[in-house]
């Protein structure tokens, strides 16, 4: 493929400063993380379910969360922006070079960015190991995973926002705008249940935190790699200057029809677990009862939003329940409103349907919520054990990743940016 | 000049926001010839190489032509951040060719083949514009402004390449705002006045001034 993105994107002052901003704001996210850790593996209790996913992983790679919302679209605008405004677009539209072939370098180029801007983290997890911290496989390459989604995401994004809009600046204010309305809807749809809650599990930060708690989730996978190639079906309509205004509607139009089908038909809840901890699932035997009750189980949760109670339901019982239920609803009677002020007698209480039959409960702990269910839907709730994760406490202190990742790394990215950008021996001439 | 045209212009015409920028133009251009497209600022000159290349949709008319053409705008600054030769080296590659070296050293361009594109002067830019649109194997070039920014020296060693170029079988039209210039390069002139084609003439020791005034 003959193009010039890779080097556009790596000689670029925009991705060099990108570089430079990884590592420290990656370094400082590591360095505060493996001090908490250690001062939390000092208390026993705490200690012996302390997991690295918690402690280092997800902190650690969330100084990408903050540089994909932030820097990443300015990047990969750059790419598409200054191709328009330059007259490139122009000639290369006159090459036999397609726009497909031409976004697909772009993303190809913004990929090895991406794995650029990730060895500051690969180099943090090195140092943990070296301090003789605990990493399980699977979590970690699932949370690598799903910043680089939500990365894709992003960069998709911004380069649809770069090829509809005119100016860079115009496609900037798009994304931001975008990023803030997913922040909206997510804060919104938090305790209400029914569609809003549904496209709100479907935001990019919704859909990290999945991969942050250790879920593989088919329906994030999907749509996100639906929605990043619907983005730039748009931008090709758009970026295709000899199309018709027509046609680049007809196929935007085609596109965001076949994402919102997927959207519809996809599977929701079908997850696999890759958390060492099996934080996301309920005991084997648990499971299997669970999995047996044929009839719809309903459950009306008298909380509100606001209320703590609800969080903690809906992170502990109801995520694994979505996950092992066939056919599970829930309701959120308050949605909307905060119900703490009304008097309502039903305020706190939780009532469990199937097969006919009702219960109602006021607790959300785990244990006594299965019992409530499997006894509902007539079954005999098992004997469970105590969890068998260990923990993997370590009292540690970062040396070393202060240097590194303050001091070597952005001179090593400077060294980097002079280099790429001096002047070329006779080779051209 | 061969008598088959090479590209056919056919009564078009393109709307804008409301506004009507060309209105029923036609004309012909003919193998090896140079036509130059001139008129007043605002006469549609860019609209009509837009609307010919495609990447201004036609409202009516049709535009016809059995071989490629090639577009090269007016003003571009390609490849900011690469260097001259590399920009020559890519575009050239894009359509599997070497990059043009006889053109090259035609536009003085060797002295500035280590320059990066965002570095350039208008004329220099405006040179290595017309050493990339030269690289293309296509038969028809449409050149925007391609003598702007340049020098009396550098514009005509840019017009004798140019004619060179035309001779073996292609059909350059540019668009000049300078008359003189149009005066010593092209063939035949087609005359653009507020969108609309107001005639050609096919001679070339007409004064392109008078012409000029009289359609101001």
């Amino acid at each position: 493929m003959r193009s010039n993105d890779l080097r556009e994107l790596f000689g670029s002052t925009a991705f060099a400063l990108l570089l430079l901003v990884a590592g420290p704001l990656v370094g400082m996210s590591f360095i505060a993380a493996v001090g908490a850790y250690a001062e939390a593996s000092g208390g026993l209790a705490l200690a012996s379910a302390l997991s690295p996913l918690d402690g280092i992983l997800v902190p650690t790679l969330g100084a990408y969360d903050l540089l994909i919302t932030f820097l990443v679209p300015f990047v990969a605008i750059h790419l598409v922006a200054t191709e328009k405004s330059s007259g490139v677009l122009m000639l290369l539209l006159q090459s036999p070079l397609r726009v497909r072939t031409q976004l697909a370098s772009k993303m190809i180029a913004l990929l090895a960015g991406w794995v650029a801007c990730l060895i500051p983290a690969a180099i943090a997890l090195l140092l943990w190991r070296a301090y003789g911290g605990h990493l399980a496989l699977g979590e970690t390459a699932n949370l690598v995973a799903g910043h680089t989604l939500r990365y894709v995401v992003t960069c998709s994004l911004a380069i649809a926002a770069a090829s509809v809009l005119n100016g860079a600046a115009s496609a900037a204010i798009a994304v931001l705008a975008f990023t803030i309305g997913t922040w909206a809807l997510d804060f919104f749809a938090t305790g209400r249940g029914g569609w809003i809650a549904e496209a709100a599990a479907f935001t990019p930060a919704a859909m990290l935190r999945r991969f942050e708690r250790g879920l593989v989730s088919l329906d994030a996978i999907v749509m996100a790699v639906v929605a990043s190639i619907v983005l730039l079906v748009i931008a090709a309509a758009f970026l295709d200057l000899r199309a018709t205004t027509r046609k680049r509607l007809v196929m935007s139009a085609i596109a965001i029809a076949i994402a919102a089908l997927t959207f519809a038909v996809i599977p929701k809840n079908r997850s696999a677990d890759v958390s060492e901890d099996r934080r996301n699932s309920f005991g084997a035997a648990d499971e299997r009862l669970l999995q047996t009750i044929a009839t719809p189980v309903t459950i009306r949760v008298h909380l509100a939003a606001e209320d703590p109670r609800a969080n903690d339901y809906e992170r502990n019982v109801l995520t694994k329940l979505r996950r092992t239920v066939r056919d599970l609803r829930v309701e959120y009677p308050y949605a909307g409103r905060t119900a703490l002020f009304e008097n309502d007698d039903r305020y706190g209480t939780i009532v469990y349907r199937t097969g006919g039959k009702e219960t109602v409960s006021r607790s959300t702990t785990e244990e006594i919520v299965l019992d409530e269910i499997e006894t509902l839907a007539g079954l005999t709730p098992p004997a469970r054990g105590e969890a068998v994760y260990p923990g993997h406490p370590l009292k540690a202190s970062p040396r070393g990743a202060a240097t590194l990742f303050y001091v070597v790394w952005p001179m090593a990215i400077a060294v980097a940016f002079v280099i790429a950008r001096r002047p070329y021996s006779r080779r051209t001439g | 000049m061969d008598d088959a045209p090479l590209l056919r212009v056919d009564a078009i015409s393109v709307r804008r926001g409301g506004r009507l920028l060309l209105d029923a133009v036609s004309f012909d251009a003919h193998r090896t010839e140079i036509l130059g497209v001139i008129g007043p600022n605002g006469a549609g000159k860019t609209t009509l190489f837009e609307a010919i290349a495609g990447f201004a949709p036609l409202a009516s008319g049709r535009v016809a032509h059995d071989d490629a053409l090639f577009y090269l705008p007016e003003a571009i600054r390609p490849w900011r951040e690469r260097r001259v030769g590399w920009c020559l080296e890519f575009f050239a590659s894009l359509f599997a060719r070497e990059k043009d070296v006889a053109a090259i050293d035609a536009l003085q361009l060797g002295s500035l083949l280590q320059q990066r594109m965002g570095s350039l002067s208008k004329g220099e830019a405006r040179r290595v514009a017309l050493a990339l649109a030269l690289s293309t194997p296509h038969p028809i070039l449409l050149l925007d402004e391609p003598f702007d920014g340049l020098d009396f020296r550098q514009t005509r060693a840019a017009m004798e390449l140019l004619r060179a170029r035309a001779a073996p079988g292609r059909t350059l039209i540019l668009s000049i705002h300078q008359l003189s210039d149009a005066a010593r390069v092209c063939d035949r002139f087609l005359l653009l006045d507020h969108g609309r084609a107001i005639g050609i003439v096919d001679e070339k020791n007409v004064d392109l001034e008078e012409v000029f005034l009289a359609l101001e």
